[in-house]
């Protein structure tokens, strides 16, 4: 949350010779972030992030504070006015009822004043309105001084408008409805926080906005000064599912120390005092149910240097603490530190007083030492990460653009059973719904969104999500391609898959799909590795139409296999004879049964692959060699023979020519 | 037969001298000095006449075929040479080469592996865990209470399934920091791990979107002080962005870190002397903090004996720190779009 002090309003408590831009630097450093220093005639505005522990920060007095703990460790000058705010004369001329219900409610400090509505004084109009606060009239904006200066919220009744004198302070029910001070109407969700004037009509959502039947109008001659501190998740609750985050909101339900709340109901009274001619004609109401306890934590020297990595000495460590507002008593061998009321939701155990002297000492104080080695732990060079880079790498350089698609997919997009889904409860919107299960769905998209590309190859790598019976779902990384151009060749795809996994030390089998209606299925040999399996599937290509072929692969199978082991074989003495032979062959029969055939019928055959496929004849180049001696022509041709009679056998082929 | 072996010579010559090429030449080569050549078989009917005219024809002979020899291998230079010169003033340098295909990997991609790199050097070990998730290791066992704004509905994905008792409702980890307490329930120390992965935060707009990338890093050991999450910090910030910038951190606030520190970078633009892109002269990079004690305690570790650091920053994030990528709506690096994924 971030919040606009002036520099004016700031040095009325905060006497120091530091420049405007000096106090941005050191808090900075030390406290809050000041985001933004601007120069506005002859202030300045400091616009400052606050964390949303810091709640005690969100306001001129806190700042002031911090600043001058930060300022003086720094080595300048700085002094923090306490401001003394004087209890007014009590009257008895009005009355109010107030009942609270201190599961709701902390503290209610209210008084009923007489005033004239006007104009505010300038100083108040401008410096609301250079910290981003529109100013109204008089009642209002001094509510929001009093917040912006004490940092606790503040509001304002026109006391006349509720005829009752009465204020219960209760949860609404579901359905009641409301219109705020802006006009806007609600209608409550339950449970929030109200107050009721005692018959049933809700006059105020308290800590969050006025509504429209109690706000002072131009008209308004009595007013109810009312603070109240409120249960801070109720706030938030309501804030959030009504839409209203009103600074009042943002601040409440962060917590605001319950002890600033008479301050703040002191200061407007002054003000209301000095700039609306107020006159106080009631009692002062304080109904505080839920007093703060006090805080004690004990802390050690020892765990301060042993987090910090340098010594800070104990006289440094309690002028610190003591500084920021903390009691500081010795203990033995520890410090007893007493946290004060502003900060007991912030400060709860030893390393949160660690963190208060570490800031204010300054980071920027301490060195720079990188953890020592002997952390390091071996492993394993060939991880999952290396095999990633080494596909991804792999697949680029034959001309593949990665893509990064979204996790979740729409309906239509979700292949599968729409029941085994993964399913996002509240989605973001209806395209991001379900967890994918496959990953070409949302590659043919993006195709689709680059239509006007004629060649498109891309890929990616990714979780996909399948769901499992009381547990989370399992994450199975994901190999997905699609490439689209005239005439795309399924032999290209498939080449791609094999050259793939040929640099990952992993043989591949392609058989007839399972799934697609064109294309194959995708194994793993494991022959070569004994495993008992023979092979395992991995995934599928799928032949969409002429032009785009897809490919879809379980990497976590890949992995398991993947290997850089590489084993040498001594190189030949003896040349080999190469030749090719065409066979007229029936198109059902498949090449790699023809291959493994001719393999068959002898070991001297050390290589055959096809060459060459045109209408039905193949040409096979098969590769004789001998380790031991050069083959003769003879010894060729009795092999060629056995060749030809077995696959003539088996196959019905002819040799051609 | 002198005149036969001159005319041979004169006609070989002439021949010789026309010849264009080298195939040409071959042939002439062969139709005069071949097995069955003219001057060939000329040499041979030497051997015919009459013995005391052989020495004077002989020379002669010899003298020719030397002759035509030479002539051709001149030639043979001529025309290998002149091919050489032709070839050269074919070439248009200024066409288009023959280019082996290449393709592009993601930015993200990219930065996480330079990412990796830098923190493999100082001993990180990159490791992963479940993108869908429990509550207790996104949120509880790192120290939010039940009513933390991050767990409300409108800020994490939570998965339609049923709550577990132990471990409460299934959701898409909304930062990579659910896995500190994952990798602490191992029980190996010193832990010195890096996790990169995938994020989900129920926002979309200029810089948010619904699927995001953090890394994150955890250090444990008996004497992590805030001294060596600064000393990692400014080893990552100068090798990623490089040595002229600078880090710096402050005071922030994670329910899961005790204390916490917002980590700021001097920006590039300016130099760190502020402009339009930064806050007055820094951007800020993102959380980090030393493990809070709760969090050890729910990873079992000894919080007496056992400190650590942790920081987890925005893939997205630094990437467009780095200087030359300054992209103004984050969504374009999830649109997919090959014009602009071709551009790295």
């Amino acid at each position: 949350m971030n919040i606009k002090i002036i520099d004016s309003h700031l040095r009325e408590y905060l006497k120091t010779p530091a420049t405007a831009n000096e106090i941005k630097d050191i808090l900075s450093l030390t406290s809050v972030s000041v985001e933004k220093l601007e120069k506005v005639e002859k202030d300045y505005i400091y616009d400052i992030e606050v964390t949303t522990n810091r709640v005690d920060l969100m306001s001129v007095l806190g700042i002031a504070k911090e600043a001058q703990t930060s300022l003086t460790q720094f080595g300048k000058a700085a002094r923090f006015i306490k401001p003394i705010f004087k209890k007014p004369k009590e009257e008895q001329i009005e009355k109010i009822s107030i009942k609270n219900d201190p599961k709701l409610v902390n503290r209610v400090c209210a008084v009923v004043l007489s005033v004239n509505v006007k104009d505010s004084p300038l100083f108040i109009k401008e410096r609301l309105e250079r910290s981003g606060i529109r100013s109204l009239n008089n009642l209002i904006d001094i509510t929001n001084y009093v917040m912006r200066e004490i940092g606790h919220p503040a509001h304002v009744f026109d006391f006349q408008r509720i005829t009752t004198k009465t204020i219960v302070i209760r949860e609404s029910s579901k359905g009641e409805k409301i219109k705020t001070l802006d006009g806007k109407e609600y209608v409550l969700p339950g449970g929030d926080i109200v107050a009721d004037d005692g018959e049933g009509n809700i006059i105020d959502l308290l800590g969050i906005m006025g509504l429209e039947n109690s706000v002072v109008t131009k008209n308004s001659k009595r007013i109810l000064f009312f603070i109240d501190n409120n249960n801070p998740h109720k706030i938030r609750k309501t804030s959030m599912e009504l839409g209203i985050r009103s600074e009042a909101a943002v601040l409440n339900e962060k917590g605001v120390d319950p002890e600033k709340a008479y301050d703040a109901l002191l200061k407007g009274i002054e003000l209301y005092e000095k700039y609306a001619d107020g006159k106080v004609i009631s009692p002062i109401y304080d109904i505080y149910p839920n007093k703060i306890a006090e805080k004690k934590i004990d802390v050690s020297e020892e765990k301060i240097s042993k987090v910090l990595g340098i010594k800070i000495p104990e006289a440094e460590i309690k002028n610190i603490l003591t500084k920021l507002g903390f009691g500081v008593l010795k203990k033995g061998n520890e410090l007893e530190v007493i946290v004060p009321t502003s900060r007991v939701e912030d400060v709860e155990i030893e390393e949160d007083i660690i963190e208060e002297v570490a800031r204010i000492y300054g980071y920027h104080k301490l060195p720079s030492i990188l953890p020592k080695v002997e952390l390091v732990k071996s492993s394993p060079f060939t991880n999952q990460f290396f095999w990633e880079e080494r596909v991804k790498n792999s697949l680029k350089y034959w001309g593949f653009t990665e893509t990064y698609t979204y996790s979740m997919v729409s309906a239509d997009l979700f292949e599968g059973d729409i029941k085994d889904a993964v399913k996002i409860g509240n989605p973001l919107n209806e395209d991001l719904v379900f967890m994918r299960r496959t990953i070409v769905p949302s590659l043919l998209k993006v195709l689709h969104e680059n239509k006007g590309n004629e060649e498109v190859k891309i890929f990616e790598l990714a979780n996909t999500y399948h769901k499992r019976l009381n547990n989370l779902p399992e994450e199975t990384m994901t190999l997905a391609g699609v490439f689209k151009k005239s005439d795309a060749s399924f032999y290209e795809a498939k080449g791609i898959i094999e050259q793939l996994l040929n640099d990952l030390g992993i043989k591949s089998i392609f058989k007839k799909p399972q799934k697609a209606s064109v294309g194959s299925s995708v194994y793993i040999d494991k022959q070569s590795l004994r495993s008992s399996e023979l092979k395992s599937y991995i995934g599928e290509i799928e032949v969409l139409d002429n032009n785009i072929i897809d490919f879809e692969l379980n990497f976590e199978e890949i992995l398991k296999h993947a290997a850089l082991k590489k084993t040498y074989k001594p190189i030949a003495k003896h040349p080999p004879i190469v030749e090719d032979l065409s066979f007229i062959v029936d198109i059902n029969v498949q090449t790699q049964d023809i291959i493994e055939e001719i393999r068959k019928q002898s070991t001297l055959i050390t290589d055959v692959y096809l060459l060459d496929e045109f209408e039905n004849s193949r040409t096979f180049h098969v590769i004789y060699q001998d380790p031991d001696k050069n083959l003769t022509n003879e010894e060729v041709s009795k092999i060629r023979k056995k060749i030809i009679k077995s696959l003539k056998e088996k196959f019905n082929t002819e040799l051609k020519n | 037969m002198e005149e036969e072996l001159i005319g041979i010579k004169n006609s070989a010559i002439s021949l010789i001298l026309e010849s264009s090429d080298l195939k040409n030449l071959e042939e002439i080569k062969l139709q005069f000095l071949g097995r069955s050549g003219k001057l060939t078989l000329a040499i041979k009917n030497i051997s015919k006449l009459p013995i005391e005219k052989r020495p004077e024809i002989g020379v002669l002979a010899n003298e020719v075929k030397n002759t035509i020899e030479q002539t051709i291998q001149d030639k043979e230079k001529e025309l290998k040479e002149g091919k050489l010169k032709t070839k050269k003033e074919k070439i248009d340098v200024t066409n288009p080469g023959i280019k082996p295909p290449l393709g592009h990997l993601h930015l993200i991609t990219q930065a996480i592996e330079e990412i990796t790199e830098i923190f493999e050097k100082i001993g990180f070990t990159r490791l992963r865990y479940p993108e869908v998730e429990w509550d207790w290791y996104a949120f509880t066992s790192l120290n939010f209470p039940p009513n933390h704004p991050a767990r409300d509905d409108w800020e994490t994905f939570f998965v339609d399934a049923p709550e577990s008792k132990k471990y409460g409702k299934m959701l898409l980890t909304p930062h990579t920091s659910s896995g500190q307490v994952r990798e602490m329930q191992k029980r190996i120390i010193p832990i010195k791990m890096l996790n990169i992965a995938k994020c989900y935060r129920r926002q979309s707009d200029i810089s948010h979107t619904p699927v995001f990338h953090q890394f994150e890093g955890l250090v444990i050991s008996d004497d992590i002080s805030i001294v060596n999450l600064k000393g990692t910090l400014d080893y990552f910030v100068k090798s990623y962005f490089g040595e002229k910038r600078v880090s710096r951190i402050r005071p922030y606030h994670f329910q899961f870190t005790e204390p916490s520190f917002e980590v700021d970078v001097s920006c590039g633009v300016c130099d760190g002397r502020g402009c339009k892109l930064c806050k007055e002269g820094w951007l800020e990079l993102g959380g980090a903090g030393m493990v809070h004690p709760n969090v050890l305690k729910a990873g079992g570790i000894d919080s007496k004996k056992y400190t650590g650091f942790a920081f987890g920053w925005g893939v997205e994030r630094v990437l467009m720190m780095k200087e030359g990528i300054e992209i103004d709506d984050l969504r374009i690096l999830y649109s997919n779009k090959l014009e602009f994924l071709n551009q790295f």
